[in-house]
């Protein structure tokens, strides 16, 4: 197990004491779906606060409540414990976040769900039926109707530029669809450039199509292959170096689904089914988390 | 009230995909987990949306518990508690404006429990968080029972934003150091 500073251990707990702010939790939850130590310091903080509920005092839910979560549980089975990724080395500057706001599709998509999902959250005379088919969403995306598959989440963090006294940093973006496990795991060498995903929750490709990685960047005009994915637990590549630090840390990076040997013409064919943004793993530790 | 054994064998019997169980689990947490929710989310809708949420996860991921390290309760408002914070954090940061009645309601704390109804791991808790200044004790449990954010903290205080980082860094870090971590 390695060593944690207080910066680290401090950023647990407030994230378990709940008093970070939206980026900051996004960020914590990336750290975590990468790696399990920094995972166990965090429940480890969860546990130790959540004694405190026992002083709060219980209110019955109306029935409707369980309705909804029955209806909701019968589409879904219980998951197997995800297996998550060892964690990889780790570097330290600050990140710099920021919600992401560009016109590529993904993002379009992304506000798509969401807009769905405010409409499940304001009309609840409707929530049994909406409700369930949300969290089948959620929980077992492949249970839908192709058109009405979630649309991937875009993490909502984003990395500045790194200073090019970081030789060593690592990025990493998990890229999941929205709501769901980490599908592929991105790391980028801040200093080779060198790419490796890392595929964790993704089931094997269906037979006759691939995976395909896409790098998105508003100072692109269109979205670029990084290539086939997926084949095999791990795909390592050094492509990225041809590309601006700017635009590797600012891009968001999606998986399109795609015939075998990848998209014949370099664009991509299907909706992005997992996507993500890089983040730099772990803040500084001069500079505390903001 | 189900012991946390019964508990545990509930979650079990869960993660192979029992909805008897499931039933069982919800009919003896819901009560508590909604009062943990709706304390942090102040509105109905919001908290059955999330109460549901929470156990369609506890539904997906029983497997994943581990009696070893919390009690089957402390896991399931966990996750509960993480799916409200995101949420009114995700609403933005205006609901002190919003709702001006909710400073006063929120400040005062929550159920009295008879210290012989109290574990012992929120005795020790409780003991740690007694050695802050008084002030800092209130900014702990303002921020975990009523789930504020730093800015509302700040608000309440009467302190800029960054000293009350400051404040709730070091209050972890002491309540850490107390607990012989």
């Amino acid at each position: 197990m390695m060593a944690y500073g207080e910066d680290h251990i401090a950023l647990a707990a407030e994230y378990a004491l709940g008093t970070l702010d939206a980026d900051e939790r996004a960020q914590v939850e990336t750290m975590m779906a990468i790696d399990r130590d920094f995972t166990a310091i965090v429940q480890a903080w969860e546990f130790r606060l959540g004694v405190l509920n026992q002083m709060v005092g219980s209110v019955e839910p109306r029935p409707i409540v369980w309705e909804n979560i029955k209806t909701a549980i019968e589409h879904s089975e219980p998951q197997a414990p995800l297996v998550q990724p060892e964690a990889p080395p780790v570097a330290s500057v600050a990140v710099e976040q920021a919600p992401v706001v560009d016109n590529s599709s993904v993002i379009q998509l992304s506000n798509r769900f969401r807009r769905w999902r405010s409409i499940a959250m304001t009309a609840s005379a409707i929530a049994a039926a909406l409700v369930a088919m949300l969290a089948i969403e959620v929980y077992q995306p492949d249970l839908l109707p192709e058109r009405i598959r979630p649309k991937p989440r875009t993490q909502v963090v984003e990395v500045k530029t790194p200073s090019a006294a970081a030789p060593s940093a690592q990025y990493v973006a998990v890229l999941q669809a929205q709501g769901g496990s980490p599908a592929f795991i991105l790391t980028v060498d801040g200093a080779t450039r060198n790419f490796t995903v890392r595929r964790v929750g993704a089931a094997a490709a269906e037979p006759g199509k691939t995976y395909e990685l896409w790098l998105i960047s508003d100072k692109l005009p269109r979205p670029r292959s990084l290539g086939v994915i997926g084949g095999g637990d791990f795909t390592t590549r050094p492509l990225l170096a041809s590309y601006d630090s700017d635009v590797v840390n600012g891009a968001t990076y999606a998986v399109t689904i795609e015939q075998p040997g990848g998209s014949p013409d370099g664009n991509p064919h299907s909706a992005p089914v997992y996507a993500g943004k890089l983040i730099e793993t772990v803040p500084s530790a001069s500079q505390p988390p903001r | 009230m189900l012991t946390p054994a019964e508990l545990v064998w509930l979650i079990a019997a869960v993660a192979k995909g029992d909805e008897a169980a499931f039933e069982r689990l919800y009919a003896a947490t819901r009560a508590k987990l909604y009062g943990v929710v709706l304390r942090i989310l102040r509105r109905q809708d919001l908290a059955e949306e999330v109460i549901q949420e929470a156990y369609v996860k506890v539904w997906s991921s029983a497997g994943q518990f581990n009696p070893a390290l919390a009690s089957p309760i402390t896991w399931m408002a966990s996750i509960a508690r993480n799916r409200a914070i995101d949420v009114v954090r995700k609403r933005s940061e205006v609901s002190l404006e919003d709702e001006p009645a909710a400073m006063e309601v929120a400040a005062d704390s929550p159920d009295p429990l008879a210290r012989r109804e109290m574990t012992e791991e929120l005795k020790r808790l409780l003991e740690c968080v007694g050695r802050l200044e008084p002030d800092r004790q209130k900014l702990v449990l303002l921020a975990y029972y009523n789930g504020w954010s730093r800015d509302q903290l700040a608000q309440k205080f009467e302190a800029p934003v960054n000293t009350v980082k400051t404040w709730l860094r070091r209050s972890m870090l002491d309540i850490r150091e107390c607990l012989g971590l």
